[in-house]
Order: structure tokens, then C-alpha cells, then sequence
């Protein structure tokens, strides 16, 4: 039996039906008044601001980066990686990087500059900047890092925690604003990033999402 | 010096890699882990026929060399929840070894063991120790047939349950192979209950020190069958004349 994808959006749209649901029938009901009406709009339209169409995801592997201007999502998986979100809010693009390691010192292969956290984020500001034409300032998310197996600390080396380090510190170099963060903690994350308004839907390990 | 081309399409990927003198990409070499992984993996799948007393079908079991980073890609199971055992060994050589399940499957499963009446009505304390126990028989199976085989001791650490899609779950375990070697070896057994649909595995990533240790060892038993055999000719041969 296939068991079919997971689709990060789907708690907040059903929320969203739920909620125009209720609206509706407290309206068509006789006995509705103001008082009783007042919050549900304001939840409903709280709500409808992150009730977009589901847009297209475009999936980033391991060691990959991609950078789009055309409204998508950037999606990947992390465990002990990480996920850097690079937004430019002017011009409406953005760009993912699922980066492996901290640092491309200790590797004697250079081949892949986009496993490495000081190589992985220059290349990714630097597609931004080319893609945007400008050199308008950039903003960060970053997510994942984490230790799935926290009992077993020697055996994982700690990866995911010297990844978070290295990233914040290439971020800092390059001159990128973190605006946020979802680090830590000893499970994965699924990372949906909307490069239009530079959202970022993460759901962890006991499928809630998290809006960052 | 390391080169590696891969292709994707195929189930095994060719590569070639040299490490301090030893070559991993003789076919003998492969083949001689495959076949430690088959014995292991048939030994395991007895053990799991036991256990649910009905026929459990095994696939052919693969093995696959490619750079670690691509092997999400190579899966394409990026957000299926998996609920995985994961064991680790220490001893001679370290090896990092995970039983897969997809997570319907592993309710079922548990279910069967705790005689429960549905998937669901099972409690996820009970689920989670009952996949956590067949996990440590199956690997243990596992690790048992090959020691056995080859001669040496492989003693696995205490068993880790968790649960998540299967690519968070497997960038730990390729992070390990990245900073070890550029070119992961992964062995895989699937299996299938006989009722069911939905395929397990049996995933292992040797280290590149308990490739070489089975490899040599492997060696070593086969020149010393097989000049028994000669002499067992001979003697047969000296017999009838």
C-alpha cells in the first residue's frame, strides 16, 4: 500500500474551511447577533492572509541549492543539515540551500562547494544577487540541526549543532540578516520556503507546522 | 585520489574508489559483501517468520555505491513516515545498521505482536517498544549470521526507535559515511509479509574499516575452503583409481 505524500499545507487550509464554515452558518442562523459574529470574522480573515492557493514545490536534495523568481516553494527535508532560506523581499525571489557540513577545510574533495556551510551560503547570496540585479540587502531563515539521535551524542559527532554555528557565522560574513530561526531539538524538519513572501512552513516530527 | 560517476537510472551504481591502498570497486570485493548481506538478511527474515508465523517473501538483496549526498534522490522517499530501529556497532569496526518500516506498516506490525485487535487501538508506548524489540531481533539475526560466517565479534549497541520521513531520518546516517569516505556503501534487504503489500528494509552502512575487515576475513575463509575442496578431490580421485 502506497501511503500518499504529506502535504505541509493542508492543516491551514482545513482550518480555513472550517472557519468560513462556521462564519456562513452563524450568519444564515436566526439566532446569530453581532457579539457572536465579531471573532469569528477576525479569526477567518487572520486566517485567509496564509490561506493561498497551494503553489508549486520545486524539491532541493542534499548538497543542492536552488534559486527562483517564479512564485514556488522551495521544499526540502533536514535532520542534521540544514535549510538556509535567503530572501530578497524587492525583488521577489529567493533561494534554498540544503547544506550537509560545516565547514569544506576538513574534506580533501572539493568538487561539491554546496555540501559545505562557508561555501554553500556565498554561493547562494551571490546566485541571489545576480538573479535580483541588485544589491539590495538580503534576508535569512535558517532551520534544522538537529541531534535525531540525542542519546548516541559521540557516535553522531554532533553534527547538526556545529552546522547551525557555521552557517550563522558564513551568514554574518556575507552580510545577510537572520530574521529567524527553527534549530535544534531531536527531530526533522520538512521546510516548505514560499519565495514570493519569504514565508517558511516548517513541520517537525509530530506534524505541526510552524510558520517562520 | 578518488573518482565516481553514478547513474541514477540504474539500481547499482559503478564507482571507483581507492582508499590507502585497498580498492572497493573489484566486483569481488562487492560481491563477497552482497553475499554476507544475504545470509544476514535470510537469517533475519527467518527470525521475522517466526515471530508472525506466516511466510515472509524476500527480494533479492542490492547493494549500492554512490556518493552520499545522492541517495535521497536515488530513494525518491523524501516524505514518506518511516518508523526506523536503528542500532549501531561497536567493537571491531563501526557499522551503523536501521530496520525500515513505513509507518502503517509498523502499527500493523506492533499490532500483531500485541495481539491487539486493530492498528488502532494499540497504545504508541506499546507500539513503539514492540518495533523497538523486533528491530533489535532482526539486526541482532543479522549480525549473528555474518559473524558466524566470517568469524569475527560484532556486538551491537542498545536499539534507537524513531520515527519521522524517511529523508531526515537517513541525512544522519550519511553525514557519518560523508566525513568518513566520498562513495557510501549501503546494503539493502527488502522483505514483505506474504499479507501485506508494503515493503521493510534492512539498511546497512558498513565503515570503510568493517568493509575491509569482511573483505579479508571473507578472503581468507574462501582460500581455505576451497583448498579443503581440492584435497577432498584428491582424495576421491586417489580412492576410485
Amino acid at each position: 500500500m502506497q501511503i500518499p505524500p504529506f502535504q505541509p499545507l493542508s492543516p491551514i487550509n482545513k482550518s480555513v474551511v472550517n472557519f468560513t464554515k462556521m462564519a456562513q452558518n452563524s450568519v444564515n442562523s436566526p439566532t446569530a447577533t453581532k457579539k457572536h459574529l465579531a471573532p469569528q470574522f477576525s479569526q477567518s480573515k487572520v486566517v485567509q492572509n496564509h490561506a493561498a492557493p497551494p503553489i508549486e514545490e520545486v524539491r532541493v536534495n542534499m548538497a543542492e541549492m536552488k534559486v527562483e523568481d517564479r512564485p514556488v516553494a522551495l521544499v526540502t527535508n533536514v535532520g542534521s543539515c540544514v535549510a538556509v532560506c535567503i530572501h530578497d523581499s524587492i525583488n521577489k525571489c529567493g533561494g534554498l540551500a540544503h547544506i550537509m557540513l560545516p565547514s569544506s577545510t576538513v574534506t580533501r574533495n572539493k568538487s561539491f562547494p554546496l555540501k559545505y556551510a562557508d561555501t554553500a551560503v556565498p554561493a547562494l547570496t551571490g546566485a541571489l544577487r545576480k538573479l535580483g540585479k541588485s544589491s539590495v540587502a538580503l534576508s535569512a531563515k535558517m532551520v534544522g540541526g538537529a541531534n535525531m539521535f540525542p542519546n548516541m551524542r559521540s557516535i553522531t559527532l554532533n553534527v547538526g549543532e556545529k552546522n547551525v554555528e557555521a552557517v550563522r557565522q558564513a551568514l554574518v560574513a556575507e552580510g545577510v540578516r537572520l530574521l529567524a530561526e527553527d534549530v535544534g531539538g531531536n527531530c526533522g524538519r520538512r521546510v516548505s520556503f514560499n519565495v514570493v513572501d519569504g514565508s517558511v512552513h516548517v513541520r517537525n516530527g509530530r506534524r505541526e507546522v510552524k510558520i517562520i | 585520489m578518488t573518482e565516481s560517476t553514478t547513474d541514477h537510472s540504474a539500481s547499482k551504481t559503478k564507482s571507483v574508489t581507492e582508499t590507502d591502498g585497498w580498492t572497493a570497486d573489484k566486483d569481488l570485493d562487492l560481491g563477497i559483501l552482497l553475499e554476507l548481506g544475504s545470509i544476514g538478511a535470510g537469517n533475519a527474515a527467518t527470525s521475522l517468520s517466526e515471530i508472525f508465523q506466516e511466510p515472509i517473501l524476500i527480494e533479492v538483496p542490492k547493494i549500492h555505491t554512490l556518493p552520499p549526498h545522492l541517495v535521497p534522490k536515488f530513494y525518491q522517499k523524501h516524505d514518506t513516515p518511516i518508523t526506523a530501529v536503528y542500532m549501531q556497532l561497536r567493537g571491531e569496526a563501526d557499522c551503523d545498521m536501521l530496520l525500515v518500516l513505513e509507518a502503517e506498516e509498523a502499527k500493523k506490525i506492533a499490532a500483531m505482536m500485541t495481539m491487539s485487535p486493530s492498528p488502532e487501538d494499540i497504545d504508541p508506548e506499546m507500539e513503539a517498544s514492540t518495533i523497538e524489540e523486533l528491530g533489535s531481533i532482526m539486526i541482532c539475526s543479522f549480525l549473528s549470521a555474518i559473524a558466524d560466517f566470517v568469524g569475527i565479534k560484532l556486538v551491537p549497541m542498545p536499539s534507537h526507535l524513531v520515527i519521522d520521513s524517511f529523508d531526515e531520518i537517513i541525512d544522519n546516517f550519511l553525514l557519518t559515511q560523508d566525513l568518513a569516505s566520498d562513495v557510501a556503501l549501503i546494503f539493502e534487504g527488502c522483505f514483505r509479509r506474504s499479507s501485506s503489500e508494503t515493503k521493510g528494509a534492512l539498511v546497512m552502512f558498513p565503515s570503510v574499516e568493517l568493509q575491509k575487515l569482511l573483505i579479508e576475513k571473507s578472503r581468507q575463509w574462501l582460500k581455505q575452503d576451497y583448498s579443503a575442496l581440492i584435497k577432498a578431490n584428491q582424495y576421491t580421485f586417489c580412492r576410485s583409481e
